[in-house]
């Protein structure tokens, strides 16, 4: 094995993050460091130039500046207010409602969209600054937005699951998204559980209990701003447009709303449209970098390497898919989903094959081990959105996001361990 | 310099919206072109990734204006006043140096061969080396953000 | 750790590998390390791991890979004279298609790409497109009208489904299945291996082997890594590639037989139009290229030798 390329990454990295280099920054500057050992100057610089482009080079990328845009528009034109105070009257009396609302409203997005990016800006966007009106700490709202938005990846549609499929050499993609349901829902349920003792322990305020007329006007009121879910949804069911699509027309939905509602003007868009560029730059610039980095990982065999290692210990069914799941914790640690899905998927898959695994069932597995991933710093992408939007920093969102990580490992243990909770659905269609 | 910043500042705040407006455009005319006029767009799936592309690193380069980038300050916020500029400067050094080795003469380098290999775009049939562009010269502008970071302390 | 004279050469592609592709380029790997008495070592990178096809030829040119494979459709962007090989009913069969690949034609097609760094190998069989669809099988170019069709970002292949009288609809592959799902498009094109690996027979129930583009595999080398061989090391990298092309003939035909068999099994409706209306109705896409002279003289002297 070849010890000084990853010496050089880990060590340029911590140093880089040390001095308090953006993180964006650290990533490229370390891979193109490692890309530099192998590779001679001017095409090893030539390559990273190319990957930062390469990362942003994805239609379904442009999920991310729209839905953070109609966000905005949401927010200043009056719809999510409307929406929100119509939730708050359901479960605002309960405790952490709000966050309630985060995640229930994350799980019914990621049923919409594939992307837990987009779901975390709308989110972010939308609830971030409600909940610090009601005393929330910023950073909680933060790391429940964050976990929560992962779920959509495992509740279909999910472009990732159809990468795992490719990946696997053909797991049925309709088999993948019946399977992804129950994990998904769990996970979801888990994070409420979570968020609702930490909630209670913090004693965020909760809001009266409100009788039918209220919730009948605030529903009147909302109906709408959630016409807008009906249209992106059905526009979606329809086959009218992709998930991608949708982003931009709520974009134009909410535009004409908050201009009906005459609460934004057209003098205001440029702004909007600018504060929107900004978060989703600095999203992209992460995006960009952690293409770089994967790039360098794959091209000096760092992942394979490892995982090949610490696979020769032991062969105990129950202890390898362990150590598999740790392993992919790690790798989700330093590694953005889809290269991480397509470098180890043809590496474990015959692994766990040979345990008697159905390649569905591993394959709900990695995901929703990934989406742990996506929040941890310090390459996360979906932690990378949820903190640009919230503005707050990396370091002051780890602590609330540690219990909601103990949930996300829960549910996956669950989901590893009982297979059923994967297969039944699809073996309810013979799948 | 303050003004030349100043100016800069304006110039790409400017491009940021323009490229996001023509984005969301671009998009519904996708929508709208395959769905009511029943006769899909060939170019508009492609135009999309080159503004995204345009967008994320033109827009790199504006929020490195601002030092909005993400970091994880915790060692230097707890180091001495005179340890917390030298560590800001080193900083600096890093961005700059990496702008001025890995965008401007790695990203020159992508465009002068995709220019010179005349690679075209698929639908829009566009030099690649237009998209790739951006690479250097937001790379030049970060420089002249950074220079100007150092020069202020 | 060997000595400095092993040379390790880098292929980076985006198939699975279970594919024939995949399996003909282990292949190469044990052929040219025996050939070359392990003086070359080759690395493949699968799965898209180092870039799409687009992105992983620009890394030959760069330098920084050295050899790929790529379909046809996408050399077009780099090679133009490639462009003719995404024209719709070019060869009459198999045969007559490898009879001119592997001649003359075949070979100044590959050598196109040296202008632009890139040099050919050869070509790997990625056998004929044909329409599925989701709604109705496509027995006629008239089923076309009005369809949503996905096409590859490729000019040719644009031009083809609209001269038939679809509707061309770029979308990327990795895409294509929710895209067919949700019923943003209403049918595709591709070979039997590639309609049964990504599953989307799960979604089209309606094959129609109307065979219009024969568009193979390109094996390519960059020219900054192949100019640094010696003849010595050419010659074994060329024997190594043309025995895994055999090979990976061999495994395709296997592997579409085995794809046609396993989609009719799970439900789907396979037919075989009368391919002359196709053909008429895609003469429209040849005109483009008549103008180009160069593209009009290779058409004809393909045309020739199937006469
Ligand atoms: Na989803
Ligand atoms: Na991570």
């Amino acid at each position: 094995m070849e010890y000084i390329p990853l010496l050089v990454l880990i060590l340029s990295f911590v140093c880089l993050l040390a001095i308090g280099t953006p993180v964006a920054w650290s990533i490229v500057v370390s891979a193109t460091l490692t890309l530099l050992v192998s590779i001679p100057a001017l095409p090893a610089l030539t390559t990273v130039s190319q990957r930062i482009a390469a990362g942003l080079d994805s239609f379904a990328l442009l999920a991310i500046p729209f839905f953070v845009l109609s966000g905005e528009l949401m927010n200043r034109g009056g719809i999510a207010c409307r929406l929100i105070a119509f939730a708050k009257t359901l479960v605002g009396a309960m405790p952490g409602g709000l966050a309630l609302i985060n995640i229930i409203s994350a799980m019914l997005m990621g049923a919409i969209a594939g992307s837990a990016l987009a779901s975390a800006s709308a989110m972010g966007t939308m609830l971030g600054p409600e909940m610090e009106k009601q005393g929330y700490d910023r950073e909680f709202g933060a790391a429940v937005n964050i976990t929560s938005a992962t779920t959509g990846l495992v509740i279909p549609p999910s472009n990732i699951l159809i990468v795992y499929s490719l990946a696997s050499g053909g797991a049925s993609i309709a088999a993948l998204f019946l399977a992804g349901y129950i994990p998904g829902i769990l996970t979801g349920l888990f994070l409420m559980v979570v968020a609702s003792v930490w909630a209670r322990r913090k004693g965020y305020q909760t809001g009266e209990r409100s009788n039918f007329r209220e919730v009948l006007r605030t529903f009147v009121d909302a109906v709408p701003s959630l016409l807008l879910l009906v249209v992106v949804i059905g526009g979606i069911v329809a086959g009218i447009f992709t998930a991608t699509e949708a982003s931009a027309i709520a974009v134009l939905y909410s535009l004409v709303l908050g201009v009906i509602y005459r609460e934004i003007s057209l003098d205001n868009l440029p702004k909007i449209a600018l504060d929107a560029s900004a978060t989703t730059a600095i999203v992209m610039l992460l995006i960009g970098a952690s293409m770089s980095m994967s790039w360098a990982l794959s091209y000096e065999h760092i992942p394979q390497e490892i995982s090949e290692g610490l696979l020769g210990i032991t062969d105990n069914k129950i202890l390898i898919l362990l150590l598999i799941n740790l392993i992919l914790l790690l790798v989700g640690i330093f590694m953005d989903m889809t290269p991480a899905v397509l470098i180890f998927t043809p590496i474990f898959l015959p692994v766990v094959t040979k345990l008697g695994l159905d390649p569905v069932h591993f394959g709900i597995i990695m995901i929703l081990n990934l989406c742990i991933g996506l929040c941890t710093p310090p390459v996360g992408s979906v932690l990378f959105v949820g903190v640009g939007i919230a503005r707050t920093s990396i370091e002051k969102v780890v602590r609330p996001l540690l219990p909601l990580f103990v949930a996300m490992i829960l549910a996956l243990f669950l989901v590893t361990y009982i297979p059923e909770l994967s297969l039944w659905l699809p073996s309810l269609f013979d799948l | 310099m303050k003004a030349i910043r100043h100016r800069l500042d304006s110039v790409l705040s400017h491009a940021l919206v323009l490229l996001m407006s023509a984005m969301v455009l671009n998009v519904l005319w996708q929508v709208f072109s395959r769905y009511v006029l029943g006769a899909p767009s060939s170019f508009t799936d492609e135009l999309a990734r080159y503004l995204m592309i345009w967008l994320g690193v033109l827009g790199a380069a504006y929020v490195s204006g601002r030092n909005m980038h993400v970091a994880i300050d915790i060692l230097p916020r707890r180091a001495a006043p005179a340890l917390q500029l030298r560590l800001r400067q080193a900083v600096n050094w890093v961005i700059l140096l990496f702008c001025f080795f890995g965008l401007v003469i790695g990203g020159s380098r992508l465009v002068y061969v995709t220019y010179l290999l005349e690679q075209y775009s698929p639908a829009l049939q566009l030099p690649l080396a237009y998209v790739y562009l951006v690479i250097p010269l937001s790379g030049l502008i970060i420089i002249f953000y950074k220079t100007d970071d150092l020069l202020d302390r | 750790r060997q000595a400095s004279s092993v040379r390790t050469v880098r292929l980076a592609h985006g198939l699975d590998v279970t594919h024939s592709v995949h399996i003909a380029m282990v292949r190469m790997g044990d052929d040219m390390a025996r050939i070359s008495g392990g003086r070359l070592r080759l690395e493949i990178y699968p799965n898209q791991q180092l870039g799409s096809e687009r992105e992983v030829l620009e890394l030959l040119q760069i330098g920084t890979l050295d050899m790929t494979k790529v379909s046809a459709a996408t050399l077009e962007n780099f090679a133009p004279k490639t462009r003719i090989l995404g024209l719709p009913y070019l060869f009459r069969d198999r045969e007559a298609a490898f009879s001119a690949l592997d001649g003359p034609i075949g070979q100044e097609l590959l050598d196109d790409g040296l202008e632009f760094w890139l040099k050919g190998l050869g070509f790997y069989d990625a056998g004929f497109r044909s329409f599925y669809a989701m709604e109705k099988p496509i027995r006629d170019p008239a089923d076309l009208e009005g369809m949503k069709v996905r096409v590859m970002e490729s000019v040719t292949a644009i031009n083809m489904i609209r001269s038939m009288g679809g509707a061309p609809t770029p979308i990327s592959w990795g895409e294509l299945y929710t895209a067919l799902q949700q019923g943003v498009v209403d049918a595709a094109e591709n070979n039997p291996p590639s309609f049964y690996l990504a599953r989307h027979y799960e979604v089209c129930k309606y094959y129609s082997l109307d065979e219009h583009t024969f568009s193979p595999d390109v094996l390519i080398a960059g020219t900054r890594f192949w100019d640094a061989l010696t003849e010595q090391e050419k010659g074994w990298i060329r024997e190594a590639a043309a025995n895994s092309i055999a090979y990976q003939r061999e495994l395709w035909a296997l592997a579409e037989a085995d794809a046609l068999e396993k989609v009719a099994a799970a439900g789907v409706e396979i037919s075989r139009p009368d391919k002359q209306p196709f053909a008429e109705s895609s003469r429209e896409a040849y005109q483009l290229y008549e103008a180009d002279t160069t593209l009009a003289r290779l058409i004809r002297e393909i045309k020739e030798l199937q006469q």
